[in-house]
C-alpha cells in the first residue's frame, strides 16, 4: 500500500531539493487538521467562557454553564427524550434487520436485492422529505398517529436501518455465516440454538457498530423530529429554538455551547468505538465501498 | 448495492428448502402456496413492512397528492408553486449550492483521499478517525459552531480582528457561509467514500509506468486519473445529491437573519410546513416531490457509474 509513497520520498531527496509537492501536502493537512478542530475548540471554550466578545480568549472561565444546563429541567428532559428515541430506534432495527439479514443469505437470497433497493431510499433522500411524506401518509392512513413519538420512532427506524444492515450484513460475510450455520444444522442444532449460539456470537462486532450507527442516526436528526411529531422535543430541537431565538442576551450562547459539546462527545465516543470494532477495514458503513472490497476479494 | 456478486452458497439449498416436499401438491392449493412464501420470506417481513410503511408508501401517497386536486388529475399546485418567484430563487439556489459544494469538495477532498491511502497505518487510522468525528458532527449542532467559531462574535472573527485587521463576518444565512459549513461535514464524507477506490490503484502499475520511462504526470494523465475518474465522479454526485438535501444545518444559520435569509428548496419546505398550516403541505409537497425527483436521478446515475467502473476489476 504504501510503496509509491515510499518511492516518492527517495526520488524527491536525491535530487537533493525539498519536493515542493511534500510542502503543499503538508499545508494541506495542517491546514485540514484546523479545519476540523477550530469549531471544536470554540464551541468548548464557549461552553466555559465567562464572556467572550472582544478578546483572542474568553475573559475568564467558569463552570457555571455547565451545571445551569443539569438543572434546567427542560434541556434535561429533551436530553432524556433523545436518548430514549434513540435507544428504541437502535433495538427496533436490531430486532428487524437481523432477522432479514440472515435470511437473505441463508434461506433466501432473494430477499437481498429488495432490501438493498430499500436501504438505498434513506441513503438517497433527505430525512426532511421522508418526515414530511411519513407526516402526510399517517394523515391518510392512520391520522391518529400523526404528530406521536410512536410514528417517530418507526420514521427513524426506517432511516437508520442501512446502517445496521450494511454493517451486520459485512459481518455475515465475514463470518461465513452460510457454512457456519450449516454445519450447526448438520449436527442437529435447532433454529433457536443456530441464532444464539452460532449466528449471534460471530456478528456481534456487526451488531454493535451498526446498532451505535442507528442510534447516532437518530440522536442527532432535526428535519424529521421537526416535521413528523412536533410535540417531541429533542436535543437538536432545543438547539434549533435556542439558536432562533438567540437575540444576544448573556447565557444563552454559552448555554448552546454546553449542550453542543455534551452532544458532540456522545457521537464522538460511538464513533470511536465504531472505529475501533472496525479496525482495519476502512469503512464498510457505505455500500459503494463494500461493493469495491468485494470485487477486490478481501 | 451490485447486483452480480458472487452467488451465496446457500442459493441452491435455498430453493430445496422453500418449498415443502411435495411442491406440486402443495403449491396447488392457496394455503399452502402461502406457507412456502412464509418459510422464504418469512423473517424479512416485519422490516419490509416497516420500508413499506415508512419509506416506500409514503412516496407513493407524497406524489399522488401534488397531483392530485378536488377534481382528479392535475398540475395546477405544480404550476403555483414553480411559478413563484421564491421557488424559483430557492431552486436555482439549492442547485447552486450543491454545485459549488461538490466541487469544491471533490478538489479538496480527492487529493486527500489518495494520500490517505497511501499512508503509514498509525498516521492512517488517526485522520480517519478525525475525519470519522467531523463526518458525524452535522446538523444543528454543526450550525452553533459555525457562528462560534465565524459568527460576529466567533473565535476566527475575534482573532482577526485583534491581529488589526478590519474583518467583517460575512452573514451567517449567506452563501459563502453556507458553504463553509457545508464543507465541514463534505469534506470527511467525501474522502471516507473514496478511499476504498484508491486501493484499486494497484502500486505495480506505477512501477511499471516507471520501468516504461513514464514520468508521474503521465502516469496519472494516462493511467491514474482515467481509473479513478468513475469512482470520484460518483462521490461528486453523492455529495450533490446529500447537500441539496440538507436542512438543520441550513436552518441553524439562517434563524439569526430572519427575512433575509437565503431561499434553499429545503428551507422553502419547512417553512411552508410551519407558517402555513391549511396550504403549506400542498405547497411543500412539490417542493419534495421535486427532491425526490433528483435524489433518484443522481442515485440511478451512482449506480451507473460505479457498475462501469467495477467493470475493470
Amino acid at each position: 500500500m504504501t510503496t509509491i509513497a515510499a518511492a516518492n520520498r527517495p526520488s524527491g531527496s536525491v535530487r537533493g531539493r525539498p519536493s515542493p509537492t511534500r510542502w503543499a501536502q503538508r499545508l494541506l493537512f495542517v491546514g485540514l487538521f484546523v479545519y476540523f478542530l477550530l469549531p471544536m475548540v470554540a464551541v468548548i471554550l464557549y461552553s466555559l467562557a465567562t464572556r467572550w466578545t472582544a478578546h483572542i480568549l474568553p475573559d475568564g472561565y467558569t463552570l457555571d454553564w455547565w451545571s445551569r444546563v443539569f438543572s434546567d429541567p427542560t434541556v434535561v428532559g429533551a436530553f432524556a427524550t433523545t436518548l430514549v428515541l434513540a435507544t428504541l430506534t437502535a433495538i427496533l432495527d436490531i430486532a428487524l434487520v437481523v432477522p432479514a439479514a440472515y435470511w437473505a443469505r441463508v434461506r433466501n437470497p432473494r430477499i437481498r436485492p429488495v432490501i438493498e433497493l430499500a436501504a438505498a431510499i434513506p441513503f438517497a433522500l433527505p430525512y426532511l422529505v421522508i418526515g414530511f411524506a411519513l407526516l402526510q401518509f399517517a394523515g391518510v392512513v392512520a391520522p391518529g398517529l400523526q404528530g406521536t413519538f410512536p410514528l417517530l420512532v418507526l420514521g427513524h427506524a426506517a432511516i437508520a436501518f442501512p446502517f445496521l444492515y450494511w454493517a451486520v450484513d459485512g459481518a455475515m460475510a465475514a463470518a461465513g455465516i452460510e457454512r457456519l450455520s450449516e454445519a450447526a444444522e448438520t449436527c442437529g442444532a435447532s433454529p433457536f440454538q443456530i441464532v444464539r449460539r452460532v449466528v449471534l456470537p460471530n456478528i456481534m462486532p456487526g451488531v454493535v457498530s451498526g446498532a451505535l450507527l442507528a442510534f447516532a442516526t437518530s440522536f442527532g436528526e432535526f428535519a424529521m423530529v421537526q416535521t413528523v411529531a412536533r410535540g417531541v422535543y429533542t436535543i437538536p430541537i432545543w438547539s434549533a429554538e435556542a439558536i432562533r431565538s438567540y437575540s444576544g442576551e448573556t447565557g444563552s450562547f454559552n448555554r448552546l455551547a454546553v449542550v453542543t459539546t455534551i452532544s458532540f462527545m456522545v457521537l464522538f465516543v460511538l464513533s470511536a468505538i465504531v472505529v475501533y470494532w472496525n479496525r482495519g477495514q476502512t469503512v464498510q458503513l457505505l455500500p459503494g465501498a463494500r461493493a469495491i472490497e468485494q470485487r477486490e476479494g478481501k | 448495492m451490485n447486483a452480480q456478486q458472487p452467488t451465496v452458497p446457500a442459493a441452491d439449498e435455498a430453493t430445496g428448502t422453500a418449498a415443502p416436499p411435495g411442491p406440486s401438491a402443495a403449491a396447488a392449493t392457496p394455503a399452502g402456496r402461502l406457507r412456502s412464501i412464509g418459510a422464504a420470506w418469512g423473517p424479512a417481513i416485519p422490516l419490509l413492512m416497516l420500508v413499506g410503511a415508512c419509506l416506500l408508501g409514503p412516496a407513493i401517497v407524497l406524489v399522488a397528492q401534488t397531483v392530485w386536486g378536488a377534481n382528479g388529475f392535475t398540475l395546477d399546485n405544480w404550476r403555483k408553486v414553480l411559478g413563484q418567484a421564491s421557488n424559483q430563487d430557492a431552486i436555482v439556489t439549492s442547485l447552486e449550492l450543491a454545485v459549488v459544494s461538490a466541487t469544491l469538495t471533490l478538489i479538496i477532498g480527492s487529493p486527500v483521499a489518495w494520500l490517505i491511502s497511501r499512508m503509514l497505518a498509525g498516521r492512517r487510522a488517526f485522520w480517519l478517525g478525525l475525519l470519522n468525528v467531523a463526518a458525524n458532527f452535522g446538523g444543528i449542532g454543526l450550525a452553533f459552531a459555525y457562528l462560534a467559531t465565524l459568527g460576529s462574535v466567533g473565535m476566527l472573527t475575534l482573532v482577526i480582528q485583534a491581529l488589526g485587521i478590519g474583518f467583517v463576518a460575512p452573514r451567517s444565512s449567506s452563501f459563502i457561509a453556507l458553504l463553509f459549513a457545508y464543507e465541514y461535514t463534505n469534506i470527511p464524507l467525501f474522502v471516507l467514500l473514496t478511499i476504498p477506490a484508491m486501493g484499486i490503484l494497484r502500486d505495480d502499475w506505477w512501477e511499471a509506468a516507471q520501468t516504461a520511462s513514464a514520468t508521474r504526470r503521465q502516469f496519472w494523465r494516462r493511467v491514474g486519473l482515467p481509473v479513478l475518474t468513475p469512482f470520484l465522479a460518483g462521490g461528486w454526485i453523492l455529495i450533490f445529491t446529500w447537500a441539496i438535501g440538507i436542512y438543520g444545518i441550513a436552518y441553524g444559520l439562517a434563524g439569526q437573519s430572519g427575512g433575509t435569509a437565503v431561499h434553499l428548496i429545503t428551507l422553502q419546505i419547512g417553512d411552508s410546513l410551519q407558517s402555513d398550516v391549511l396550504f403549506g403541505p400542498a405547497r411543500a409537497g412539490v417542493l419534495a416531490v421535486l427532491l425526490m425527483a433528483i435524489a433518484t436521478a443522481s442515485l440511478l446515475t451512482y449506480r451507473v457509474l460505479l457498475r462501469r467502473a467495477l467493470r475493470w476489476f
